[in-house]
């Protein structure tokens, strides 16, 4: 085949400009003579490492998506039950399970900026009750240990407490700033007067794993698929909700709870240590 | 490297994104890596799928189409082939016409922003521009 000329022997010209041997212009026996010469090499190589860097990532994604969901445990030790941590009467109309992972940036968001009035206003006039249920999601590095360190709280009757401060410190202990976030989880056991070897001994043993991954659990037979997400009666709402999107659930909730009550979930752990110290 | 060799590997980093997305989807993977957690609420999203599909397996196949396209574009046999500067144009415009619609849903209606489609967003912009430049600089055919 001619140079300049193409496979149906019309002759092709290159270029905006459409001008043979104008700027820019290369007859098509050019354009082959280049990729004729032309070492291909790096570009196989290239596409070579991205194809390669692609399989990595989503082969170490399905690994640890696989490693966190198994865990090895004493066979004679009773399955947890998903209680999660409650506050609020028992016998209020409406429950607002939240599945949260404290190392996430909506969750933090929701517990500083909108928990507080859904306690004030709703679970301390006995409108509604609120259950935290652990999500930790693989994501979060630190989040594991955060979840450790509240439920340690929890053990010496201050959950709450120690829940508020760890989101509120979020950005001193979250896994882009630290890969040692017991020693913020260490300075609020402190300020919280917990007893401190206690809460450290409790906290290293992991003592509470199995709990935590009960709730997780529970959050996935629920088809959780982020967080935070609540459960408010029927309806399961993704995303930090407000204050005014709580209520209009719990509303419509408690309408539906009177007309046919439902059995709220088993037990209450977060109370077994006695009731939360009113808010202030 | 040629245009065509740039959209080709643009596009392969494009099929391993929405592999992972699309695997994400389908269960295969349990959680996805994003710090946001705007990933999970734009996939499980009403949106997240389009014609009875995924759109991240719809965004497997278009990244698939082009990656095949551009690729077959740097051969020796079709590298004077104006119909690959034209469906190049033609998938890219269209890819940029679709993430401009899920961007817009991302903002105003799901009011949650997915990195990783922001990536493949930022990914079929570029390869546009690429096949727009590609398109001008593509061999005519001109009567003897």
């Amino acid at each position: 085949m001619d140079a300049g000329r193409g496979r149906s022997g019309q002759q092709i010209k290159q270029g905006a400009k459409g001008a043979p041997g104008g700027k820019g212009a290369h007859s098509a026996g050019a354009r082959k003579a280049a990729v004729r010469s032309t070492d291909r090499k790096p570009f196989y190589l290239l596409l070579g490492a991205i194809a390669l860097a692609a399989v990595v990532f989503i082969g170490w994604q399905m690994s640890q998506s696989k490693s966190s969901g198994v865990i090895t445990i004493d066979a004679s030790t009773p399955v947890p039950e998903a209680t999660g941590y409650l506050i609020g009467a028992a016998t209020a109309p409406v429950e607002i399970m939240e599945f949260a992972d404290f190392e996430c940036p909506a969750c933090g968001s929701f517990a500083t900026l909108t928990e507080p009035d859904v306690r004030k206003r709703l679970v301390e006039t006995g409108q509604a009750r609120f259950r935290f249920m652990d999500f930790p999601l693989n994501i979060h590095k630190n989040t594991w240990d955060a979840s450790f360190a509240a439920a340690c709280a929890n053990e010496q009757g201050k959950f709450w407490e120690m829940h508020d401060r760890i989101f509120a410190t979020q950005d001193q202990w979250n896994g882009l700033v630290t890969n040692k976030p017991k020693a913020t989880f260490s300075r609020l056991a402190r300020e919280l007067a917990l007893n401190e070897g206690q809460w450290e001994e409790c906290y290293d043993s992991q003592k509470y794993k199995l709990n935590i991954e009960a709730n997780r659990r529970e959050g996935e037979r629920r088809l959780v698929g982020s967080t935070p997400t609540f459960l408010i009666g029927d309806k399961l709402v993704p995303g930090a909700l407000g204050y005014d999107q709580v209520k209009a659930y719990v509303d419509s909730a408690a309408a539906k709870a009177a007309l046919s009550p439902v059995m709220p979930l088993g037990g209450d752990t977060a109370l077994k240590k006695g009731p939360p110290p009113p808010k202030k | 490297m040629t245009k065509r060799m740039i959209i080709a590997a643009l596009a392969l980093g494009g099929v391993g994104l929405a592999t992972y997305l699309a695997m994400y989807k389908l269960g295969m993977i349990g959680t996805i890596a994003c710090g946001t957690g705007g990933c999970e609420t734009v996939q499980m999203s009403k949106w997240a799928t389009f014609l009875g599909l995924p759109v991240a397996v719809w965004g497997v196949f278009f990244y698939v189409a082009l990656f095949l396209v551009a690729l077959l574009g740097t051969m020796e046999r079709w590298v004077d082939a104006p119909w690959v500067s034209h469906a190049l144009l033609g998938l890219t415009g269209w890819g940029v016409v679709f993430s401009a619609w899920l961007t817009y849903l991302e903002l105003y209606v799901i009011n949650a922003i997915c990195r990783f489609c922001v990536v493949s967003a930022i990914l079929v912009a570029v390869t546009f521009l690429v096949s727009v430049f590609e398109w001008r600089a593509r061999p005519r055919v001109a009567e003897s």
